[in-house]
């Protein structure tokens, strides 16, 4: 009787014992596993989640960066949409946006399907094609002024040789836009990259059954190829995106000095957001243009979410 | 278990706990040691430190942030050790941080934000209106009794005028600017032009025979009013519209009778192919590594430009013929009579600086007070008009002008009553840039005249 009532309680107490071990290992897990992510985290709040509150509550103030803020309420928003050179800058990085984004996607895409065909010399060709994008950014753009100068540069003698007066590039305010479009064409090395690993990844056995059913390459590309590698489109679309509305560093270079120019027609919006910070000093400004950016940017990517469930095939959603 | 050479082993050679028992006591005691040298570095280095002079007690120090390179930073590096050489109590440190206006001011916001600025700062003067409205900036009005009560006196009227914002002096150059013409003699007789131009209209007509534009590319020109960057801005002096304020106290360039006859004569060099222009400056730039302009390069009939053209840009290209080549000349049929604008390299003190006094006797040594022998060996060396007079009268300057007589028409127009510094306010980078967009906008036909001007007063009252 007395080894049958202590049986149980001994269980109990070696159970007891195990569950303290276990939450003790699970407690030592946790603690472990905080410490291996902290460093991320601790960078997330501090460069990302409070910058993103900072700029918000910064964004109803009036602050130079150093002097203390002063709560002005939406003033800094209404005064947005009364700054000429901010609809400016809206308009150019939509003209950019607009412009660069498909045709960056269909080049890039094109070169893809182009690098993946069964050619002789294969890996040159990729690696000649992919270059342009380990060349440094600066350089790149320091390139093409070179390149297509108006009065020195190789493209307009080309297109003198044939008797087509030559644009003035990065230097007209008509042209500039344009310039900036085909600097960005130029770099696609990256996109290009993960099209090309997308179309690898397309298994043979549904080009081979699609042959079978007697599809032109036409067809293969648009009923096997497209819908195949749609969820590497929308992720390279979204990061051209983003690149494509922060536009900043090209311009920069390329302005030198003459920032916007000529005339505005360079104006990108986080140029101009830069620009009311840093040379303007008005902080409270630029976190309300940077908020406001916020905002579209997040309306743009829902709606790109939203209608990806349209046009992007999921292969493993589908089993 | 194996315990040969330290290393801890099983029979099939794998690491056993007695392998890092041994390392780990090593660790320590290696640690140990390495923090008792780096305490002993620490203390052997403050004790170096603190009898090197540099940071003695007795001795301020003070840190200056420039944004030049190359050789004008070498001009600096003189004046700093010719300071400290002759000022035992104060140890000035320099320190060139990057060169464009947003990120050198970025990078004082931040030292300011951050408590720990450097004494002193030199600026271009689009944001010392800013600066001093939003409170970053040290006044420097109370050191200007004792020894320094004469030094506004001193100073050019133009830089005094350039560096007070609300009745305080806020900042002081070290070298002013003076602009006037530029031609190009060969250039000119080649063109049938054999003597400089005297009023504007002739100015027009001269420079209108030099222009040489062969299947749309410029190859040459005679004068251009955009190749200084800010076309407006540097030539409004000439035509009496520096600083056009209503009754209110606002930008009104709309309403500004010399605002509108600079505008319009702007216009006037729309007929030529702006972005053509600009490709053959920026061309030129990019072959002899940004030093070249169109003018020095041989490729430009006229430039307005600084005593520095000639003193620095010229002689760096002279082996193409320019050098001897050239003369100056005010620029013809100004309003009133000679003058410039008002502009140079200002030192300020941001708000903070642990030494506001010294770097106040630093600035006013910078600018030649009570300085003026030695100075007048420097600014010759930069190209640089001295912030005041009596630099001038020095030996070294005087023989510098001798040797230049193209110098000539560069020091009158500093002490004329037409010459003035653009107002220092709030809102000076917006209307700077405004004024260098407008001017880019009516050469490329995209604005009026009219329009430009009322795009300038927007932007400038924004």
């Amino acid at each position: 009787m007395q080894a049958s009532t202590s049986l149980p309680s001994a269980q109990r107490t070696r159970d007891t014992q195990a569950q303290g071990l276990r939450r003790a290992v699970k407690r030592r897990h946790t603690r472990a596993g905080l410490l291996f992510v902290s460093p991320w985290v601790i960078g997330f709040l501090a460069f990302f989640v409070y910058p993103f509150f900072a700029t918000l509550y910064y964004s109803f103030t009036n602050f130079n960066g150093i002097q203390s803020a002063k709560l002005i309420g939406f003033t800094n928003y209404v005064d947005l949409f009364h700054d000429p050179l901010f609809k400016t800058s809206l308009f150019n990085t939509f003209y950019y946006t607009a412009c660069e984004l498909p045709l960056s996607t269909i080049v890039a895409l094109g070169l893809a399907l182009l690098l993946n065909m069964d050619v002789k010399g294969r890996a040159i060709y990729r690696t000649i094609f992919y270059i342009p994008s380990i060349v440094p950014l600066v350089a790149s753009c320091l390139i093409f002024v070179w390149i297509f100068n108006p009065d020195s540069g190789i493209v307009n003698d080309l297109l003198t040789d044939v008797h087509i007066p030559g644009p003035g590039w990065f230097f007209s305010i008509v042209w500039s836009k344009p310039s900036f479009i085909l600097l960005g064409l130029w770099g696609l090395g990256q996109p290009m990259v993960i099209y090309l690993a997308g179309l690898q990844s397309v298994p043979r056995e549904m080009y081979e059954v699609a042959d079978l059913d007697g599809a032109r390459p036409w067809q293969r590309l648009r009923y096997v190829t497209l819908p195949m590698i749609s969820p590497v489109i929308l992720f390279n679309v979204i990061l051209q995106l983003v690149l494509c509305i922060a536009y900043f560093t090209q311009a920069q270079v390329i302005e030198n000095g003459d920032v916007g120019g000529p005339g505005t027609s360079t104006w990108f919006y986080v140029q101009y957001l830069y620009e009311q910070a840093f040379e303007y000093l008005k902080f409270g400004y630029s976190s309300a243009m940077a908020f406001f950016l916020f905002v579209v940017s997040a309306l743009i990517m829902v709606a790109l979410f939203k209608s990806s469930s349209r046009w992007v095939y999921y292969a493993s959603e589908q089993q | 278990m194996n315990h040969r050479g330290g290393k801890g082993t099983d029979a099939a050679g794998r690491s056993t706990g007695a392998r890092s028992h041994r390392p780990n006591g090593l660790k320590k005691r290696s640690l140990a040691k390495i923090s008792t040298a780096i305490a002993t570095a620490a203390i052997v280095g403050a004790v170096g430190v603190g009898t090197t002079g540099v940071a003695n007690a007795s001795v301020v120090n003070l840190t200056w942030w420039t944004m030049w390179s190359g050789a004008t930073l070498q001009l600096l590096n003189q004046m700093t050790t010719q300071f400290n050489k002759t000022h035992p109590g104060i140890h000035v440190s320099e320190t060139a941080i990057p060169s464009s206006a947003t990120a050198s001011t970025a990078k004082l916001l931040s030292s300011i934000a951050a408590g720990d600025p450097p004494d002193i700062f030199t600026e271009w003067w689009p944001e010392i209106g800013e600066f001093a409205a939003d409170g970053d900036l040290d006044s420097m009005s109370p050191y200007l009794t004792g020894k320094y009560a004469g030094f506004e006196k001193w100073e050019y009227p133009v830089a005094v005028q350039g560096g007070t914002y609300r009745g305080n002096l806020y900042a002081v150059p070290m070298g002013l600017n003076s602009w006037a013409l530029y031609y190009n003699k060969g250039l000119l007789a080649k063109a049938g032009v054999m003597s400089p131009p005297t009023t504007l209209a002739q100015l027009q007509a001269d420079q209108a025979k030099e222009w040489v534009i062969t299947n749309g590319k410029v190859q040459q020109l005679g004068m251009y009013p955009d190749l200084n960057e800010n076309g407006f801005l540097f030539y409004a002096s000439f035509f009496g519209a520096m600083n056009c304020f209503n009754a209110a106290g606002k930008y009104d360039y709309e309403n500004c009778a010399g605002a509108k006859a600079l505008m319009n004569w702007i216009a006037s060099y729309s007929k030529y192919p702006y972005a053509q222009v600009m490709a053959l400056q920026t061309a030129m730039g990019q072959v002899a590594g940004g030093d070249t302009d169109i003018f020095s390069g041989g490729k430009a009939g006229f430039t307005l430009s600084g005593p520095w053209e000639g003193a620095q840009n010229i002689p760096t290209t002279g082996g193409k013929g320019l050098q001897g080549d050239f003369g100056v000349i005010p620029f013809p049929g100004t309003v009133g009579g000679p003058s410039t604008i008002g502009q140079g390299n200002f030192n300020i003190i941001p708000q903070g600086s642990a030494h506001p006094a010294q770097a106040f006797e630093f600035i006013s040594w910078l600018a030649g007070y009570q300085n003026e022998a030695f100075m007048g060996t420097i600014d010759p060396k930069g190209g640089w008009v001295p912030g005041g007079p009596s630099v001038t009268k020095q030996p070294a300057y005087q023989a510098w002008l001798k040797a230049n007589p193209w110098l000539g028409p560069f020091l009158p127009q500093m002490t004329s009553k037409y010459t003035v510094a653009p107002a220092l306010t709030p809102t000076q980078a917006e209307l700077f840039n405004a004024m260098n967009t407008a001017t880019s906008n009516v050469l490329e036909k995209i604005m009026t005249p009219e329009a430009a001007l009322k795009y300038i007063d927007q932007q400038g009252n924004s």
